[in-house]
């Protein structure tokens, strides 16, 4: 069977510390998100906000795409030569669509790295990606209810879970979730798609001329501090006041900056120009 | 029947109730077994060595209703409602295993039985350790060597098996006792010898408004195309890729006067896990992401003998020829819940990308091949599709051989307002 590729957002993805390991030759692992999202394949649309080749010969490319409620890493080297090659010939920001292998970095017990080897990534328009945000969205709250069935269950029953029509897939991600992670904090993925419908919540549309209007003052202000390590976040929010940028929206632009790709944070609490 | 081995090994260690070593625990269970030592008896033994009292704890006693898939330890009361024998090869040697059916007044369920425990049909069995696997999305208990049985004398009224109503969509092969009401979309009337006798057969489609399925029918039930009925005590098996319901004179057909099904069959959207879990269908209508363009898509030549894609004018099976140009896609499908493979023809292909086997072929004369696979990529790659098709089902997963295709245009701002408002519901 060839595994399906998850919709998952870098906000869930990246906070999932359970690998389920495939034992022989042909059993795949797998990454348990906290939700239960049971990864060895994903699908990915957002920004590329940054591409680095890290290898100390040769190629190995490292580059992160964001998406309305984090960042994706992403790794493409020698094995990977089409997608390593779109990476090195790719402007950033723009959007990109990648499918791909979950991988992990165990660096030491109890700290997990993950990230995303692709085995295809290209250029994309904004449509789609709005597509995949609805997509993954509906994912999300999917595996939410599940996560809430079982959580009632005692103990949480995959078998069960079927029986209530979940794909046997997400059942068996809940159930081994619910027995890796010690809370679940299923509010915090509430507003995580919260956070990423809002993207399509209308008034927004009205509220996007202002705000374009402050991204644009508040992308120079990020140019002239960021140096080489970025900008910092309060220093941001003070030369906006300075230029008449209300505190708040100042914070919107940013947010909107983010999604968009324009900026990214580098290092937490630091913003830098894409 | 290591599970169960360790499942006993568990009970000696929290019944001898101290720092014990597992490895040790096993490898003393193992010598008494070894011996010819009973289960039980060597399960006592054991813990007694420890300076245990012998007390074995409670396992996990169910009626068989409330078993479930991967229960362990079971101990269950059952009435033996059929058994038979059957050879099977595991690892090269052929064993001898025991298929039936226990059941008690919650439910019946399969079973298979690893030695033979002495049992026959009409027995009211203690069965102690047992276990219970999925076949079908239904429990199957499975009595290992170190499952314990005991007949006695207790009486048990067996629960009536009902038929299990399924929508056509959740039919996948293996399932027996099976109810659906479905419309017979297309029936065909053959003569075939059985056994030297000269018998009927019906066959053809039939669907409900999840989905549609082959059918045979074994018996002259007096059904014609069109009619509405429902049919229970049918099973089901996978038919060239795909699964196919079968009834005979055991299963009752009775004709419906609804119309209700007459409308939408098999025209709802399927998401893909179920086509995977059904391993194939009939006339399938699916959505999904194209996440791969596979290689041998795009203007390929054909054998005219034999249709089969060729490779610079050779056909692997008829040699050297002149080839006959043809367009086609391969790709992957998929939408988060599973993946299917789908190719595409020359017809589907051109309604789908909007451009024909000329164009790609000026495309080709311009820019050469690789410009019309890369054209195909820009053109699907991350969008989504709705596709209709039959499914296949072989080693390398379910094809989707494509009847019609187009590339969708979603109104997510609608369906975002939606799903926003059933999260904030939830508050």
């Amino acid at each position: 069977m060839r595994e399906p590729a998850l919709r998952v957002f870098a906000g869930e993805y990246n906070e999932s510390t359970h690998i389920l390991k495939g034992g022989g030759e042909k059993v795949p692992s797998y990454v348990i998100s906290p939700l239960g999202a049971k990864i060895n394949r994903l699908f990915i649309v957002g920004v590329l906000t940054d591409i680095e080749n890290v290898a100390q010969e040769g190629e190995m490319w490292r580059a992160h795409i964001s998406d309305p409620t984090g960042i994706y890493t992403i790794y493409a080297g020698r094995y990977q030569p089409e997608a390593a090659n779109f990476l090195s010939q790719t402007e950033t920001p723009s959007y990109v669509a990648v499918a791909g292998k979950a991988r992990v970095y165990e660096p030491e017990e109890g700290v997990v790295f993950v990230s995303v080897r692709p085995e295809m990534i290209k250029e994309v328009d904004a449509s789609l990606r709005d597509y995949w945000i609805m997509e993954t969205c509906r994912h999300t709250y999917k595996r939410m209810e599940a996560m809430r069935e079982a959580m009632k269950m005692n103990p949480p029953s995959v078998y069960k879970l079927k029986e209530l029509g979940y794909p046997s897939f997400m059942a068996e991600g809940v159930v081994e979730a619910l027995s890796a992670y010690k809370d679940v904090d299923i509010d915090h993925y509430q507003f995580l798609i919260r956070e990423a419908l809002s993207h399509f919540a209308s008034g927004k549309i009205e509220y996007v001329k202002e705000l374009g209007e402050a991204e644009k003052k508040i992308l120079e202000i990020v140019k002239k501090c960021e140096g080489e390590e970025g900008a910092l976040w309060d220093e941001i929010v003070d030369s906006g006041e300075k230029e008449g940028v209300e505190r708040n929206l100042v914070e919107e632009a940013l947010t909107s900056l983010m999604d968009k790709g324009m900026v990214y944070e580098p290092i937490l609490g630091k913003l830098k120009t894409a | 029947m290591n599970e169960e081995m360790d499942s006993v090994v568990d009970e000696i260690v929290r019944a001898v109730g101290k720092e014990v070593s597992v490895e040790e625990v096993k490898k003393n269970l193992k010598k008494f077994i070894e011996y010819g030592v009973p289960v039980d008896q060597a399960k006592r033994a054991v813990i007694q060595k420890y300076g245990g009292k012998g007390v074995i704890p409670s396992s996990n006693k169910k009626k068989l209703g409330d078993v479930e898939p991967y229960d362990k330890r079971l101990s269950l009361l059952g009435k033996i409602a059929a058994v038979e024998e059957r050879e099977v090869e595991v690892k090269g040697e052929k064993r001898k295993i025991f298929r039936g059916l226990v059941g008690d007044e919650t439910a019946v369920l399969p079973f298979t039985a690893w030695k033979d425990f002495g049992f026959g049909k009409g027995d009211v069995v203690k069965i102690k350790n047992a276990s219970a696997g999925e076949w079908g999305g239904q429990p199957r208990l499975n009595f290992s060597e170190w499952t314990e049985v005991e007949k006695t004398d207790e009486s048990i009224d067996l629960i009536k098996r009902k038929a299990q109503r399924y929508s056509v969509i959740d039919l996948k092969p293996g399932l027996s006792n099976v109810e659906v009401k479905a419309k017979i979309l297309t029936m065909e009337e053959r003569d075939v010898s059985v056994e030297g006798k000269n018998k009927k057969v019906y066959s053809g489609i039939m669907g409900d408004e999840t989905g549609k399925i082959r059918y045979t029918s074994w018996a002259d039930f007096g059904i014609k195309e069109g009619d509405v009925v429902e049919i229970s005590g049918a099973y089901t098996k996978s038919w060239r890729g795909a699964p196919q319901i079968v009834f005979n004179e055991n299963a009752k057909v009775e004709k419906l006067d609804e119309a209700l099904l007459v409308e939408n069959i098999g025209t709802e959207k399927i998401p893909i896990h179920k086509v995977v879990e059904a391993g194939g269908g009939v006339d399938l209508s699916i959505e999904g992401v194209v996440i791969e363009i596979q290689k041998g898509s795009g203007i390929i030549y054909r054998c005219p003998k034999c249709n089969r894609a060729i490779r610079e004018g050779v056909c692997v099976i008829d040699g050297e020829v002149d080839g006959i140009l043809d367009l086609r896609i391969k790709a992957v499908i998929d939408d988060g819940t599973g993946a299917v493979n789908a190719i595409f023809g020359r017809d589907a292909t051109e309604k789908l990308i909007e451009k024909n086997l000329q164009d790609y072929e000026k495309m080709t004369e311009k820019s050469g091949e690789e410009a019309v696979e890369k054209d195909m990529e820009d053109l699907l790659i991350a969008h989504p599709v709705h596709v209709t098709g039959n499914a296949l089902s072989d080693d390398y997963g379910v094809t989707v051989i494509v009847q019609n295709a187009e590339v969708i245009h979603p109104e997510i701002k609608e369906e975002g307002e939606e799903l926003l408002a059933k999260v904030e519901a939830l508050k």
